[in-house]
């Protein structure tokens, strides 16, 4: 049967265990005279719960294993002994069976195939039946035995509660097992890599061309240098100059200078920079802003200045970090106790003098944590650089120069052709492994900082 | 050692040596409060620019040129019959009658000297599509009707076209009119740039959105709830403490990677479907949820707690009856927040798969789709000039979006927000 009448079947046979069991538990509660651990809508739960819980965990199982289970059966059959050995051609002709059993290819390419798909509707439609009657059999049991259960001095309260426990317990486990999915993920994939090519060569080679390698020595054109000078040029170098001065002094006019009805429309005005989504900035980037840039370096006699430059992407991606450092310095220079601020006045000290004396190096901590931080978001960005840096990796101080990124070329190597098998598909989650770990390790390092580094007052 | 205790000359502002220096230290102060609001200003200016040129370019995006064409059906030889055009059938009668094609030649007919039938765009045909099943009696009889032009002459009609465009528009005054472009809002991806619309990516984004926001509020509220009410300080909780915190962090490309290597690697999920792209960004819109969840979680006094508890309600009762329901508005404020943030992503869904031509709206979760951002970095890479002002148009329609749901967040939070 298929998953979606199913489902809904399940879901009636709960509605009627629920209604069931509390109409039954509202029957022995009406002429007793002594107190119940439950009312009756736990009673009702606890069987909806029995109903639906089994039966859903069966199928997640199911549909993890079911597919093994009847390449299996098929595999068992007559034809498929003349299936070519484990390989890319045996299981693209298992594919294509298992398409025109589901109807859902219309010619095939091998003959093979053709002969194998009977077998294949006959195994998928035997396990569907064996699934269908588990899961009913699953929901109908389970609902029956906890219907069962539903008497007086039965405390469904206590099972209820245990499992919703449990329920919230497995949502906070999801977030652990996405961790340990990307981390595995990245890990598995890298490992493949490096065994082509050595972590050497990635890690310090000079010479990035992934479009032309070299089977004997691939490691000769995936040198990563390149693109971690890119990043760190475009992200903590050009977009933090234009970032940390203006996201530090907007911060310092908004909270010491501005009157509180401008700081009022200020600073959510500032906030929307934030708030634009990072395609757009690309497209404003790449249209406006990079061939602006390009004149300029003309103009300042950088005849060969690229359209594609580090300035344009860096400069862009600068101001959208800007109210992420400027609400991180904000914090930090109002949790500057007001009695530092009125000694220095005191002393004659003017507010200019007052704030870069005394106010900035005592949120210092919190401004280089939320700097980092920034970085950290900078060389993680993706469309800004995607869309308007240059894909070709070269190491330059020249921000007329074009470079590239890390993600930039996580994109580009696995927006090609599909084959997941080749050191250059490969080398994109080696780059977003070496991704992975630079950011979180400035993440760590920002936290420690603003944590351990903030001076306590008061 | 006696200069020491000597009381010092008190300090003669008036000399000019002094005089000059605090001068000298106002101008100082003057220049740093000028920079902090020139700072501001430019902040504020740059985004000002950034929504101006996407508004001044987006602008013409949502409007088309339409030019005037006499239309003679039955003498082009269109013979079907009006009672065949209702229902689904008339798409199919009035193809197989030739439609495209008589409206070509009515065009080189009416235009001979301009090009014909290369001045309309590829749709125009579906519009008199649209009128004739709108009014049979069209085929009937002769009409003049509004059908767009071909992308350069519209190109030239709205600024900077080429030059024999210009020529061609000279020559076809008093015969082009504007309009409202509804297929912009109705159509899907197409090569031609006046038949391109952006149903198809926005109905892929709702989908997207779907299967995020069904997963990851669920997911998020329960693990907030966890954390924050029940779970014990030890070594897993905080290992889940410092796995959320991290995966807000993490770049959302590597969250692309995980959808790659899993989803379509490991479990063998379609491509390009809107599924696919829902559980990647739910992912990374969870963490999200759950620091704004235990933020207003935490801000329910505890006295709430303790008088339900006081009353014989037990730990699950407390949190579902009353700190739940005095939480949520913050829960929903972080949730809408979080998902504006999903719903500008573009770069996990490049990786799934999401970036391929798709021409038709999705109807199921699993169809191929694009999402709104998608389309939009799709159309910044095409060549032609049409395209650009359909790019910004997509990014208006995107960012009005996102400013509804940014807005929606503020009231909520200003409409309930309680002071204990």
């Amino acid at each position: 049967m298929a998953t979606l009448p199913l489902l809904f079947m399940i879901a009636a046979l709960a509605t009627i265990g629920w209604l069931t069991a509390r109409a039954r538990a509202v029957r022995f509660r009406a002429d007793a005279t002594r107190r119940f651990s439950s009312l009756p809508q736990h009673h009702g739960w606890f069987v909806t719960l029995a109903t639906l819980l089994p039966p859903l965990i069966f199928l997640a199982v199911w549909n993890v294993t079911s597919p093994a289970l009847v390449t299996d059966a098929v595999l068992a059959t007559p034809p498929a002994a003349q299936l070519p050995p484990p390989g890319f051609e045996r299981a693209s002709i298992l594919s294509e069976a298992r398409h025109l059993a589901e109807g859902s290819s219309y010619g095939a390419f091998h003959a093979l195939s053709q002969r194998l798909a009977p077998a294949y509707a006959a195994a998928q439609s035997r396990y569907d039946w064996i699934a269908t009657a588990v899961t009913l059999l699953l929901a109908f049991g389970g609902g029956a035995l906890a219907f069962l259960a539903v008497r007086p001095s039965f405390s469904a309260r206590t099972q209820v509660e245990r499992v919703v426990m449990g329920l919230l317990l497995a949502a906070s486990l999801i977030a652990i097992l996405t961790t340990i999915g990307i981390v595995a993920s990245l890990l598995f994939e890298s490992a493949r890599f490096f065994r082509i090519v050595p972590i050497g060569d990635f890690l310090l080679g000079t010479h990035w061309s992934p479009q032309v390698i070299d089977p004997r020595d691939p490691g000769a054109s995936l040198g990563a240098v390149p693109l971690f000078w890119g990043t760190f040029f475009i992200g903590a170098v050009i977009a933090m100059a234009v970032a940390i001065p203006f996201g530090l002094m907007s911060a310092i006019y908004l909270t010491q200078y501005a009157q509180p009805a401008t700081r009022r429309w200020m600073k959510p005005l500032l906030e929307i920079l934030a708030g634009v989504p990072t395609v757009v900035y690309g497209y404003f980037a790449a249209l406006t802003v990079a061939p602006a840039v390009r004149d300029l370096g003309v103009a300042l006699g950088v005849s060969w200045a690229s359209s594609e430059s580090a300035l344009a992407a860096g400069v862009v991606m600068g101001v959208m970090i800007i109210p992420f450092v400027s609400s991180m310095a904000d914090d930090s220079l109002a949790a500057v106790p007001q009695s530092m601020r009125d000694g220095s006045l005191a002393m004659g000290a003017t507010r200019s003098e007052t704030i870069k004396k005394v106010l900035v190096p005592a949120a210092l901590p919190g401004v280089v944590g939320g700097i980092l931080l920034a970085v950290s978001r900078a060389i993680g960005e993706t469309m800004i650089v995607v869309m308007a840096a240059s894909g070709v990796a070269t190491l330059t101080l020249n921000p007329f120069a074009s470079t590239t990124t890390v993600t930039k070329q996580i994109v580009d190597l696995l927006t090609g052709e599909a084959e997941f098998d080749s050191a250059k598909t490969l080398a994109a989650f080696a780059l977003g492994l070496t991704l992975f770990v630079v950011t979180l390790l400035l993440n760590i390092v920002a936290l420690v900082v603003v944590r351990r580094y903030r001076e306590a007052y008061d | 050692m006696t200069d020491a205790r000597r009381p010092h000359a008190p300090t003669d502002w008036t000399t000019p040596a002094m005089q000059r220096r605090i001068r000298r230290r106002y101008a100082a102060e003057r220049r740093f409060r000028a920079l902090g609001l020139l700072a501001v200003a430019l902040s504020a200016a740059f985004l000002v620019f950034l929504l101006g040129t996407m508004i001044r370019q987006g602008a013409a995006g949502f409007t088309e040129t339409r030019i005037a064409l006499p239309l003679d059906l039955r003498a082009g030889g269109i013979a079907v019959a009006p009672q065949r055009l209702a229902g689904p059938r008339g798409d199919l009668a009035l193809a197989g009658a030739g439609l495209e094609r008589a409206v070509d030649a009515a065009a080189n007919a009416a235009y001979p000297a301009q090009g014909g039938a290369a001045l309309l765009s590829d749709g125009a045909w579906l519009r008199v599509r649209e009128a004739v099943k709108r009014d049979p009696t069209l085929l009937t009889r002769r009409v003049t009707l509004d059908v767009p032009v071909a992308t350069d002459i519209d190109v030239a009609c709205k600024g900077d076209g080429t030059a024999e465009a210009e020529a061609t528009i000279a020559a076809l005054t008093g015969k082009l009119s504007r309009g409202l472009n509804r297929s912009f809002f109705t159509g899907a991806d197409a090569t031609d740039p006046t038949r391109a619309g952006i149903w198809g990516a926005l109905k892929g984004s709702l989908f997207t959105m779907l299967v995020t926001l069904a997963l990851a509020f669920p997911i998020g509220v329960l693990s907030a709830l966890y954390l924050e009410e029940y779970a014990p300080r030890n070594r897993w909780t905080d290992l889940i403490e410092v796995s959320i915190n991290n995966l807000a962090a993490v770049p959302s490309i590597i969250f692309g990677l995980l959808g790659l290597a899993v989803f379509l690697g490991t479990f063998h999920m379609p491509r390009s479907a809107a599924v696919v792209g829902g559980l990647t960004l739910a992912l990374m819109t969870m963490p999200v949820i759950v620091i704004a969840g235990r933020n207003a979680i935490r801000g329910v006094p505890p006295s709430v707690r303790d008088a339900a508890r006081a009353l014989g309600a037990s730990r699950i009762q407390v949190v579902f009856h009353h700190v739940l329901p005095l939480a949520l508005p913050g829960i929903l404020t972080g949730t809408i927040i979080g998902m504006a943030r999903a719903l500008g992503e573009t770069a996990p869904l490049l990786m799934i798969g999401m970036r391929a031509f798709i021409a038709a709206p999705p109807d199921r979760l699993t169809d191929p789709a694009t999402a709104l951002p998608v389309q939009i970095f799709l159309w910044s890479d095409e060549v032609s000039t049409g395209f650009v002002e359909k790019t910004s148009a997509a990014i208006i329609v995107l960012l009005v979006f996102l400013l509804a749901m940014n807005g929606i967040a503020i009231y909520l939070r200003n409409r309930f927000e309680t002071r204990w």
